[in-house]
């Protein structure tokens, strides 16, 4: 539970996601949910499942995380009294008539290529809990504390992954620079799991460890190893899948490691080093924007799923000291991203999205802050036949809760799926053979269908 | 009777039903006078049925639009002035009772955000109108207390796919009770083995195992047991008859759920296991050979004392124990983390009783850099927080939630957090405290006689309680905490004994008895509770004594059973059927990797040659043990473990740099047997031995013979590449 009492464990429990990508952590018992026949779910998922044309090869998404402020981004409140306002000013966008706050000048510059649902609201006001609903569409099953990462059912990036499958021998999942909460596969199984890229791409030494080969290690010597390997394990596996045999899941991870270090398609990905000085500076030299940069690059690789991780979006104190930093910069990274897939051809094919966990309180606190507040929130889209221009919903004169046109975490997952051509309303089934619905409620926001 | 209470059921549908002795009945048994309604009694549980008072509306800290309650209703004068004395009286009008907001928002008559809960024809809304009707009274005179709630039936053995209706029935002060069913909230600890829905109705899934489903009303609890065995004939588990308690409780629960017991292991894996569960690591070439060749018909209980008695038993240990305990050196200093760690390993080199060392760490005192204890304090410097780490890591207990509120599934509230703070409230600081960003300095840790905790919302001077049971009294300036360790740490105190046996239980077994492995508590019942007790038993009559509990559980035939699942145990995974396979935890497997390639790591900060389980902080660098999950140091409480498997770790043990060097370096094991005059099969039973634990069989030594004496080979090269590929394989990386 948020307090003031315990604001500053709080923040650090709400920012401090490992830096390692935990593949699965929950309050639930997690036995048994650590390998998934993947062919029996795949035939099972593709009986049931009428493919959807396919709009989004690909799906970058942004997550702020700790909850940015609707107020500072793209819902300004002029006319709301000072205490809920803040310091910031609106400013015009290039759509007549909408106004994002003082900010955000690039993105209300490019305002006509991209969307902004005002109206997303929801019931689950810690972090934790509240980056499950997002992540998932699935709200979690039983109450979830603010420091609590956990995994009640597969994230959107795992499904899809699972749709997917890998191309090119990179991973389907991409969780840059580490995973987000609840950004597991869950009962998919730890195949689907994000493949996390600690390096900073912003450093001149950027690798990607251990995807290349140790030095002195040529390549067919590793070929060699790799057959000597396959004859020396002789452990017995164990079929029966209720069995939960992680030696199988080792399996599945020694496969992807193959494909990914002799992928050709992998290594070319990595190496932003070979990207133009302009466009690198265009993007920011910032550990953020050279992520963005090469969530595009994945993105021409063929990667289904990019989630580009930004920590620090919880503004209990300092929010307007804050913001006028990080705002620059992310608005500037946001929406390079969008004209550079746009010049690249990529955006009609490509689906952008930048949210948090939820809003923020509309008034402001006595340390200068906003507090969690799950009854607003903006959330950005653009590329992938979203119709750029387009405002979705709209909160109330003073941003407290959204009321025209109010839509679920499961409306917006249902988006999601829609475009990435994955159909919400599927059947899944658990290793233990229990179905489960991909999204209760599988509606997508129709305004952005297009 | 009996008549009248079925049609009061049905007027009030289930909401005030079946009420017994309490309340005046009318004449002719038709029309009654209609029961006073107390607010605790009556009207709390409506709003906790109805979610109105939970987290995330109403009950969560500052309410919703102004509206807070307590959580769950744990605070009747509370919720009862905000219903009744806040916002100038428009939740309630007594003027014009249907204009209270309290019925028109939630009945939607106005716009609410939480959504219609209580339509206007439903008996809740009713039961709300007659409240407010008789001027919507805190309490009625002698109202019965509420005492207990009892479900009905409170086991039951299931077929897949069966059902059963719940009762709750609550018992009253005055020996009246109800039917309450309508009223609890109903919640399943295992879903996919039993379901219950919010009516109370119990439905088995298609899963073989136990269920608690928990019933909660008014703040009271009641359990109910499911048991789904698994359909068909199964005889009695023989692998694992005999005489020992372990193998008898295991035996009994898998009886009840239709399960087989697995094979018992072979040699081999049993000598593995016990290396790497007691001293954490495989065994050596050597000391494998040594094992397998014996004839000895004891050699298992000979080779867990030779174990229990080496150094290396209580660096394996303490390196589990500092996760729990180690501080972040970039908050209290290197030295107090040092001393800390020091402290930490004396106490398991010495074998000192679990007893003395919580109550020794618990009663710390003095300086910093002389005593490694005291860095507990420097570390956790406020009562609250003393608490919430002294209840999870020593009792189970998870109190953290009762700091702010009523703890949602268990009986204790703030005031038995901010009771049980006081006990921390006189431990005095001199010296210097914490100073970022070295905070290198000594601190003294004393008894300053002066001091308190308040009750938040009271402020009312609480002296220290245990959280349960009677403490001994705290003689005039004496410490607290000396009667806090001897009520903590009493023989009595089940919860001391089974945390720390189920901790335990969880390092050999992979599973805890009981999940997560410090959460106790009647609403998470243990998998097998009387094993549960029979071990806590087990080391509270041996004095508390580490080695000896494990010594009881490793020679159990429980432990020793193969990981390979029969037809009737594959789908077990928390009974102990079968051993269950576990990914070598960090240290071990990077000390493993250290002894097979004899070349050492170098770590900063520490002497040469040492182990990964000799770190006295996470903060020393190792990519490798990064990879394979140990806590991170720079959370607060460190995050869990990772356990599974993952690409990361795959990607790092075949390309790391650092491991690549170790197998391929001039003065390692492979430039070593290469070197040597060794014949071919020679070294491969010797890599078999030294990796698997185990002498290769035909086939395998036929392949390694091969690599060697095919012409082109190279001595170097292929026992590096052989050496390798042992290494990259789940034998290897698995206890199994």
């Amino acid at each position: 539970m948020a307090s003031n009492k315990n604001h500053s464990s709080l923040s650090r429990n709400c920012n401090g996601i490992t830096r390692r990508n935990c593949l699965q952590f929950g309050l639930t018992a997690a036995i048994g949910a650590g390998f998934t026949d993947l062919l029996k779910l795949r035939s099972d998922a593709g009986e049931k499942a009428a493919h959807l044309p396919v709009k989004a090869k690909s799906c970058i998404l942004i997550w702020l995380d700790g909850g940015p402020t609707h107020y500072e981004t793209f819902d300004p409140k002029p006319n709301a009294p000072t205490e809920i306002r803040g310091e910031f000013f609106p400013i015009a966008t290039k759509v007549p008539g909408v106004q994002f706050s003082e900010h955000m000048t690039k993105l209300a510059e490019m305002a006509d290529k991209i969307s902004i649902v005002r109206s997303i609201r929801h019931n689950q006001g810690n972090h934790g809990a509240g980056n499950h609903y997002m992540m998932t569409g699935a709200p979690p099953r039983i109450p979830v504390g603010c420091g609590a990462f956990v995994s009640f059912h597969p994230s959107l990036g795992a499904v899809a992954a699972h749709d997917r499958g890998h191309q090119n021998g990179l991973p389907a999942y991409f969780s840059i620079p580490s995973m987000s909460r609840s950004g597991g596969p869950n009962f998919l199984g730890a195949k689907y799991a994000p493949f996390v890229v600690p390096d900073n791409p912003n450093s001149s030494s950027f690798r990607v460890r251990d995807v290349a080969l140790p030095r002195g290690l040529k390549d067919d010597r590793f070929a060699n190893r790799k057959d000597l390997r396959t004859i020396v394990d002789q452990l017995p596996r164990f079929e029966n899948k209720a069995s939960a045999d992680p030696a199988r899941s080792l399996d599945e991870n020694y496969t992807q490691s193959y494909d990914l270090i002799s992928s050709p398609a992998a290594q070319k990905a990595f190496d932003i080093s070979s990207e133009e000085d302009a466009v690198r500076d265009r993007y920011g030299r910032t550990s953020f924007g050279q992520r963005a940069l090469l969530g595009r690059r994945l993105v021409e690789a063929g990667v289904p799923f990019i989630t580009l991780y930004e920590g620090g979006w919880d503004h209990h104190s300092d929010l307007f000291k804050t913001c006028k930093k990080r705002l620059p910069e992310v608005d500037n990274t946001v929406a390079t991203l969008i004209q550079d897939l746009e010049e690249r051809g990529l955006l009609d094919e490509t689906l952008v999205v930048m949210l948090g966990e939820f809003g923020r309180t509309p008034k402001i606190n006595e340390r200068g802050g906003r507090d969690h507040w799950a009854n607003a929130m903006s959330v950005l889209m653009a590329g992938a036949g979203i119709p750029g221009g387009t405002i979705v919903g709209a909160t109330d004169r003073q941003g407290y809760s959204a009321v025209d046109r109010v839509l679920s975490p499961e409306n917006f997952a249902s988006t999601i799926y829609r475009k990435l051509g994955i159909d919400p309303n599927q059947l899944l089934y658990t290793p233990q053979g229990r179905p489960a619905h991909l999204v209760s409620d599988p509606t997508p926001i129709t305004e952005l269908m297009g | 009777m009996m008549r009248f209470l079925l049609s009061v059921c049905l007027f009030l549908a289930f909401l005030l039903p079946n009420v017994s002795g309490s309340f005046a009945l009318g004449e002719d048994g038709s029309n009654p006078v209609p029961p006073s309604i107390d607010f605790q009694r009556d009207i709390q549980p409506v709003l906790t049925r109805f979610g109105c008072n939970s987290g995330p509306c109403h009950g969560k800290q500052r309410g919703q639009n102004g509206f807070q309650l307590s959580l769950l209703g744990f605070d009747s004068d509370f919720d009862h002035n905000a219903l009744t004395k806040q916002s100038r009286g428009r939740r309630i009008s007594l003027t014009r009772p249907t204009a209270s907001l309290l019925l028109s928002k939630p009945s939607g008559k106005s716009p609410h955000g939480g959504g219609v809960r209580l339509p206007v024809d439903s008996p809740g809304y009713k039961l709300l109108l007659d409240w407010i009707n008789a001027g919507a009274p805190r309490s009625v005179p002698n109202t019965p207390e509420l005492e207990k709630i009892t479900v009905a039936p409170n086991e039951k053995t299931f077929g897949h796919g069966e059902q059963q209706q719940l009762k709750v029935t609550a018992s009253y002060s005055d020996g009246s009770t109800r039917d309450v069913t309508g009223l609890t909230v109903f919640q399943s600890n295992e879903t996919p083995i039993s379901a219950v829905d919010e009516d109370g109705l119990v439905t088995a899934g298609q899963i073989t195992g136990e269920a608690a489903i928990m019933a909660r009303y008014a703040g009271n609890f009641s359990i109910f047991t499911a048991s789904v065995p698994l359909p068909g004939e199964t005889g009695q588990p023989a692998s694992i008859a005999g005489d020992h308690p372990v193998d008898q409780l295991v035996s009994k629960t898998l009886v009840r759920l239709g399960l087989d017991s697995s094979e018992v292991a072979p040699d081999h894996k049993f000598l593995r296991r016990v290396y790497i569960d007691i001293i954490g690591r495989i065994p050596t070439l050597e000391e494998a050979q040594k094992f397998l060749d014996s004839d000895d018909s004891n050699k298992r209980g000979v080779l867990v004392d030779q174990l229990l008695a080496n150094p290396e038993y209580a660096e394996h240990w303490a390196n589990k124990w500092a996760d729990l305990l180690r501080p972040n050196p970039y908050h209290v200093g290197i030295k107090a983390t040092r001393n800390y760690d020091e402290w930490i390993r004396e106490a398991f080199r010495k074998n000192q009783p679990y007893d003395e060392f919580v109550r020794e760490l618990i009663t710390a005192k003095g300086s910093t850099f002389r005593n490694g204890n005291a860095t507990f304090f420097r570390n956790r410097r406020k009562p609250d927080e003393l608490t919430t780490i002294v209840s999870q890591l020593f009792l189970g207990i998870r109190l953290e939630c009762a700091k702010c509120h009523h703890h949602p599934f268990e009986v204790y509230g703030q005031k038995d957090f901010y009771s049980f703070a006081a006990y921390f409230a006189k431990v005095g600081r001199k010296g210097t405290g914490i100073s970022a960003p070295i905070s290198g300095s000594e601190e003294f840790i004393y008894n300053k006689n002066s001091g308190s905790v308040r009750h938040p919302l009271t402020n009312e001077v609480l002296s220290p309680k245990p959280i349960f049971g009677e403490a001994p009294e705290i003689p005039e300036g004496a410490d607290p905490r000396d009667s806090l360790a001897a009520w903590m740490t009493s023989p009595d105190n089940h919860y001391f004994a089974q945390t720390m046996v189920n901790r335990i239980w969880t390092d050999l077994m992979k599973i805890g008895l009981v999940n997560p492995v410090d959460d106790l508590r009647a609403t998470n019942p243990a998998s097998n509770p009387e094993l549960l007790k029979h071990l806590g038993d087990e080391f509270v009559s041996n004095k508390f004594d580490i080695k000896k509990l494990i010594r009881h559980i490793v020679l159990s035939k429980t432990y020793s059973l193969s990981s390979i699942p029969t037809d009737r145990n594959a789908v077990d995974n928390r009974y102990f059927s079968r051993h269950y396979r576990q990914r070598l935890r960090a240290e071990v497997l990077l000390d493993s990797v250290i002894q097979i390639t004899q070349v050492p790591e170098t770590f900063s900060a520490m002497a040469p040659n040492s182990r990964a389980k000799e770190l006295w902080t996470h903060r020393i660098g190792s990519l490798f043990l990064d990879a394979y999950g140990r806590p991170d140091p720079n959370q607060d409480p460190p995050c869990e473990r990772v356990s599974d498997p993952t690409v990361v770790q795959t990607l790092h043990l075949m390309n790391s740099e650092n491991l690549f060097k170790k197998v391929t370096s001039d003065k390692g094991w492979a430039a070593e047997l290469a070197k040597s005059d060794i014949a071919p099969a020679e070294i491969v039973k010797k890599m078999y031995l030294a990796i698997y634990s185990r002498y290769p069989n035909d086939k395998e030594l036929d392949i390694g013979v091969n690599l060697y004496e095919n012409e082109e080979s190279d001595r170097r090269l292929i026992s590096e590449d052989l050496m390798w590929a042992l290494m990259n394989t789940p034998e290897f990386v698995f206890k199994d």
